[in-house]
């Protein structure tokens, strides 16, 4: 897989507190990867820095061999699907969806509702935004995002506020669509299960630093601290002994 | 947050110069006219005030009336809104006596006296039914019920709006634990309005002391300071320099007052979800809080009755056929429909600018990361804090030679500015709710700043600035403080030609006038709620 994202020692630092220091990375194209860390870690930061949002005070950032460092946000191409959607309620879910093509030429009526059709948006188009549940806007804020077409997909906590079918759905739509797509993906994530289960790749950040980088099976077979093993298998381990628990006796 | 773009920087600039230029260059004005005089910088001009007896008398007069009044609006304000929120009045009576309640803030207060004077004088209106004259109206009296006229509206809205502290369930529990009527009322109602209760206290007092509007009308011999400075400045020989003095007078307990309101914002309660709890029932307080309530909203309301009724009379109150030639004539007369279109074009300039100045600001500080932002938060402070008579001053100071002089544009921005406050707050309480991801994710779909503010932002506070709007036109018409310093005969609005007319004793064209500007803000208030409305059943 070709290296499409190059992070070099990335620093940064708000007032008098180190937020990330010596952040290296380098992302694939069409790979998905998970940002994890516990709050206030610098996951949001680096994310922030990565779409051209957030200064950094050091470091290179790399697309394609090319230095964008300096390239501002709305130059570099990327987008990103925010927390809580960012949906412009004065429109309806379609007009939200179309509303970056205004500015952006070249993309067809077909390739919006290629995209309207892969999100199964098309009954909620005329929709308020206030008469959407929650992954009806989840997934009005992802077809915004990608009929822009952007070169790389940011997605800060995509499942934070959805509650579990729907969460497994947007899950397999996000898989879906790297993949479809060839569309690099990155996500901002505090839950350990959601990282592993829906990544290629895991930087698991820890008090601005980077703890480990790896795939999923990695991190699980050789956690590179105690951070992480306490953080993510400690987790992990819990969860499983909760689950055993419940079903234990009926699945036995 | 999103970065900062030079488009931001640009009106961050024009709104800082706004108010530098017509704010606080005029204020150092009058501070150095106040030290000015023959021998050069010293305290002598203000020596010179103290030693007037007339002065002191008038401030202490003031301070006097003001204090009363701020205390019976108080009570009041407390009544209709407890009778409101804790008693099961009926519902209709309760809608009822909100909305009348706020109805004289669509009037001028110099109107006020002479609704005063038609009702409780010699053969005024309530006079005439009751059969009795009650309380010499000029002096005292009449100033403290104009002056309670006046603030009942704002105090009560601010109690009204304290009420959201006061969590009913508290009650039923203080109730349910045993404790006496006296000390739950204590406990559950009062000590979380203390804050509220105490500005009422404070910007009734402020308002009363600083208002021009009702001294002008029924201020008779009783001096008060309002009334002084106009005669020192205006009168039959002008001296600016102690009309400075008079001025800072008049804004240190505006100063030591929103000092006082901001310590006081301390004690209010901050309760994020409040249930809807019923209130247990209660036949007589229940029966008491209603008959109260109206009887103070219908009282207040029935003095301004007469300014609807005389304007219809031949010669009122001695010829009470009915009759148009008064109303007729003041619409068939250039000079006072003049009178009004100026009023008209200096409410909705106020308006239209007033309402882009107070919104680019209040974006400019919620929603920019711009370093100096919180000049605007300081700048509303101030404007808070100027009465709007030491406001009309320090122009007439500061631009005395100038080209702007006499001009509608100096009528607008002494408006704009001395309303800036209020409308400023609305939008920063709007746009703070708002999602604060919109311009970046406008700019990473292809906006510029500017265009996402106009495609999501505005849209999205749309009856915020239809709310901001409103209040600036509706004060617009009615204020007379601030401009009665700056109109020219060729500038004249409504508010300062009634003060011209009470010289000639024409009560009906006051009256007509008032009916007029009553009716526009009427209007304008109707319009601006179906508009919020609209918007908000849209969302």
């Amino acid at each position: 897989m070709s290296r499409l994202l190059k992070l070099q020692h990335i620093r940064k630092q708000f007032d008098e507190k180190v937020v990330l220091e010596d952040i290296s990375l380098e992302i694939g194209t069409g790979e998905i990867v998970s940002l994890l860390g516990p709050s206030g870690s610098g996951k949001t930061t680096l994310l922030g820095i990565i779409l051209g949002l957030t200064d950094m005070d050091q470091g290179k950032i790399l697309f394609n061999g090319n230095d964008i460092s300096r390239v501002p946000m709305n130059k570099r191409g990327f987008n990103i699907v925010f927390q809580d959607y960012a949906l412009f309620p004065n429109l309806n879910a379609y007009d939200n969806i179309v509303y970056g093509l205004r500015n952006k030429k070249g993309i067809s009526k077909e390739e919006v509702q290629e995209t309207i059709d892969f999100l199964e948006l098309g009954p909620h188009l005329k929709k308020r935004i206030s008469e959407l549940s929650g992954g009806q806007k989840q997934r009005v804020a992802l077809a915004r995002t990608l009929v822009t077409k952007p070169k790389i997909l940011l997605l800060d906590e995509p499942l934070s506020a959805l509650d579990g079918v729907i969460k497994e759905s947007i899950k397999q739509r996000i898989q879906s669509i790297a993949r479809e797509f060839k569309l690099t993906t990155i996500i901002v994530t505090h839950d350990p299960e959601e990282a592993l289960t829906l990544s290629d790749k895991i930087l698991i950040i820890n008090q601005g630093q980077i703890a480990q980088y790896g795939t999923p099976q990695d991190i699980i077979q050789q956690p590179a601290d105690a951070f992480v093993e306490q953080f993510i298998i400690r987790q992990l381990q819990i969860k499983r002994q909760n689950i055993y628990q419940l079903f234990g006796a009926a699945h036995a | 947050m999103h970065k900062v773009k030079p488009e931001m920087r640009v009106i961050f600039i024009l709104i800082v110069l706004l108010f530098a230029v017509f704010l606080f260059i005029p204020l150092v004005v009058l501070l150095i006219r106040s030290l000015e005089n023959d021998q050069g910088f010293t305290l002598t001009n203000y020596t010179d005030v103290w030693s007037r007896r007339d002065l002191t008398r008038s401030i202490l007069n003031s301070v006097k009336v003001s204090a009363l009044t701020a205390f019976i609006t108080t009570v009041l304000g407390f009544i209709l809104a407890y009778g409101i929120h804790c008693t099961n009045v009926y519902r209709p009576i309760k809608g009822a006596v909100r909305i009348l309640v706020a109805l004289p803030m669509l009037l001028p207060t110099i109107t006020y006296g002479f609704a005063i004077m038609y009702s409780f004088g010699n053969q005024g209106l309530i006079t005439r039914i009751t059969g009795r004259n009650w309380f010499e109206i000029y002096g005292f009296n009449g100033l403290l019920l104009g002056y309670v006229i006046y603030t009942l509206p704002p105090a009560f809205l601010l109690i009204h709006n304290a009420f959201r502290y006061v969590d009913r369930k508290f009650i039923i529990v203080s109730r349910l634990m045993g404790d006496g009527t006296l000390r739950s009322f204590k406990n559950t109602v009062l000590r979380p309005l203390t804050g509220a209760l105490g500005g009422a206290l404070i910007l009734s007092f402020i308002l009363s002391f600083t208002d021009f509007g009702i001294p002008a009308s029924v201020g008779g011999t009783y001096e008060v300071v309002a009334g002084q400075l106009y005669q020192v400045m205006l009168g039959s020989i002008p001296d600016f320099n102690q009309g400075a003095v008079v001025a800072i007078v008049m804004l240190i307990p505006a100063v030591f007052g929103i000092w006082l309101l901001q310590a006081l914002e301390k004690l209010n309660f901050h309760v994020d979800k409040m249930a809807d709890t019923p209130l247990p029932k209660h036949r007589i307080r229940d029966t008491s809080f209603g008959i109260l309530s109206l009887l103070v909203v219908l009282g207040m309301l029935s003095i301004f009755a007469v300014m609807f009724i005389a304007p219809w009379m031949n010669g009122y109150p001695y010829d009470l056929t009915f009759t148009f030639k008064h109303v007729a004539s003041v619409l068939e007369s250039g000079d006072l429909t003049g009178v009004y279109k100026h009023s008209l074009w200096v409410a909705l300039l106020t308006s239209f600018f007033g309402t882009l100045a107070a919104y680019a600001a209040a974006l400019l500080n919620v929603r920019t990361n711009l370093r100096w932002r919180g000049i605007t938060d300081t700048i509303s402070m101030i404007t808070n804090t100027v009465p709007g008579m030491v406001l009309g001053i320090s122009y007439l100071l500061f631009l005395n030679g100038s080209s702007l002089k006499g001009t509608f544009t100096i009528l607008m921005l002494c408006n704009i500015v001395h309303l800036f406050t209020t409308p400023y707050l609305m939008a920063k309480n709007a746009l703070s709710r708002m999602n604060p991801s919109w311009e970046t994710t406008g700019e990473l779909l292809g906006d510029s700043w500017l265009r996402t503010v106009r495609r999501v932002v505005l849209p999205n506070s749309a009856a915020t600035v239809v709310e901001m709007f409103g209040y600036f036109f509706v004060n617009a018409m009615v204020t007379i403080s601030g401009i009665i310093f700056l109109v020219s005969a060729q500038t004249s609005v409504v508010a300062s030609k009634i003060k011209e007319l009470q010289h000639f004793a024409k009560f009906n064209e006051i009256f007509v006038l008032s009916m007029l500007i009553f009716a526009t803000n009427l209007i304008i208030k109707v319009l601006c709620e179906v508009l919020q409305r609209r918007r908000a059943v849209r969302r």
